[in-house]
């Protein structure tokens, strides 16, 4: 199989607040690592199968390295346990290519962060006061010290982050970080889903490409429109599986663990090419003849028009 | 150098019909592992039989996004840089030279007429084995859609003949 990640080493792990560490990943080599926007998220391929996803720290110039924070939680899936408490410097982890992140446009930028949700804006502070600007703000809503205190202090220091412990007093309504930037700021959340929520109502009469929220999860797939879910069955094995609306047929065999050869994932090297028994194909490559589309199918870029599809595995 | 191949046999394995160009050597680029940014180098070093010193398709090293296939005709890869800017002047696409993710990009140099011939690489001798494919890799990498505008134009695999020093502004010659 093609390598489906890349190949970092954990370099550096610290205490980076309560209950939070701090890891830093790079090439075995410290050669560079593909680039990011500012607060992208990328997936962390762990041991025993766990997908991760978390926000980088760093800003995008620091390029030789991803810095993820990681708080560990108790009741959570064990994602974060078994980083915390089980990965140490030295450590292979697969990373994925860095998605998502700020768009930071010329206008000014208000962050509001909750807790760990300031990783983002740490990454996108940093590459803010690279570029010569101090025209933004962050504000970290914690209860007691916020996680990565000290990066955020120099930001305190320079005039453009602030702490609000809200064991110290009330968290100070959203209304009053944004209502003054209302007209010509961006403004972008990342936290708890209840401040996301409180981020969403306060910001409801902005225009829409000046609010942004940092959600931890993938991009929605857009599936072709004459895409369906439909059955695909193994006609030698007997097996069958389920495949959504515009997923990949070469990804659903792999992951049951069907190897097909594959190369180009475009419909055009012809290397995944699979032979097909009943049903109606939606081809979509670009390299089979009217003949050949008869029998066979490339599982990386075909589709099924019906609602079940008998393959020759 | 082996001056002996250049000597003895010019047109042993290259078509009948003859190919006259001289180009050269615009960029060089490699990168130890599958996803990594391509770094540029002023020169790289190529080793006969096996593949660029430091680049993850090198025989042995197999790090690359294809290495569980390895390819003995994929020691070096090249790409025109006249495709960049047809790219840009045809689909307003900025593809740069270290996006194309090929190790050598060479200006006046016909690629495609080159499957089966051997050609001079800067002191090196190459034999060209087939066209490369575009790959969705690609895109995954750089985020933009090229896939589509790089069908029959997205470089050449060859095996190194001759190895030694290939620098940027080298000559590339036909036999």
């Amino acid at each position: 199989m093609p390598p489906r990640n890349v190949r970092t080493v954990v370099t550096t792990r610290i205490p980076a607040g309560r209950d939070v560490v701090a890891f830093v990943l790079q090439d075995p080599d410290g050669w560079e690592l593909p680039p990011f926007r500012p607060g992208a998220h990328v997936d962390l391929y762990l041991p025993g199968g766990l997908v991760r996803t978390y926000s980088l720290v760093n800003a995008p110039a620091v390029n030789d390295r991803y810095m993820i924070a990681v708080k560990r939680e108790a009741a959570g899936r064990g994602g974060s346990r078994l980083l915390c408490d089980a990965i140490e410097a030295g450590d292979e982890i697969g990373v994925g290519l860095p998605r998502g992140g700020l768009r930071l446009g010329p206008e000014p930028q208000v962050f509001i962060a909750g807790g760990i949700g300031v990783t983002p804006f740490l990454s996108a502070a940093s590459a803010l006061l690279r570029a010569g600007r101090s025209d933004f703000m962050l504000h970290v809503i914690a209860r007691g010290a916020p996680p990565l205190a000290n990066l955020i202090s120099p930001l305190v220091a320079a005039g453009v982050a602030r702490i609000h412990d809200t064991r110290a007093a009330p968290r100070p309504s959203l209304d009053a970080f944004l209502a003054p930037h209302a007209g010509q700021a961006s403004a972008s959340c990342c936290g708890p889903q209840a401040l996301v929520t409180g981020f969403e109502a306060a910001t409801a009469h902005w225009p829409a490409h000046r609010v942004h929220v940092e959600r931890f999860v993938a991009p929605p797939m857009t599936p072709p429109p004459d895409a369906r879910s439909y059955r695909l069955v193994l006609a030698r094995s007997g097996e069958e599986i389920e495949v959504e609306a515009g997923a990949s047929m070469l990804d659903k065999l792999t992951a049951h663990g069907i190897a097909i050869p594959h190369s180009c994932c475009g419909g055009i090297c012809g290397l995944c090419k699979v032979g097909w028994i009943e049903g109606e194909p939606l081809h979509r490559d670009r390299s089979l003849s009217p003949d050949e589309r008869r029998k066979s199918l490339l599982a990386c870029v075909a589709l099924s028009a019906g609602p079940r599809l008998i393959v020759d595995l | 150098m082996d001056v002996q191949s250049l000597i003895a046999s010019p047109a042993e394995g290259s078509p009948p019909v003859s190919l006259s160009f001289v180009g050269v050597v615009r960029f060089l680029h490699i990168t130890p592992r599958a996803f990594l940014p391509m770094r540029a180098m002023p020169a790289i070093t190529l080793v006969a039989g096996r593949g660029i010193e430091g680049d993850r398709y090198m025989l042995g090293r197999e790090e690359g996004f294809y290495s569980d296939r390895p390819e003995e005709g994929r020691q070096i890869t090249l790409f025109e840089i006249e495709t960049l800017e047809a790219l840009r002047r045809d689909a307003g696409i900025d593809l740069r030279p270290e996006d194309h993710r090929r190790n050598v990009t060479v200006e006046g140099v016909p690629l495609n007429h080159l499957v089966g011939r051997r050609f001079r690489l800067g002191e090196t001798l190459l034999e060209a084995t087939r066209l490369s494919v575009p790959c969705r890799h690609i895109e995954e990498i750089t985020g933009k859609a090229i896939f589509d505008p790089l069908i029959n134009r997205s470089g050449l695999n060859c095996r190194i003949l001759s190895g030694g020093e290939v620098r940027v502004g080298d000559l590339v010659q036909n036999l």
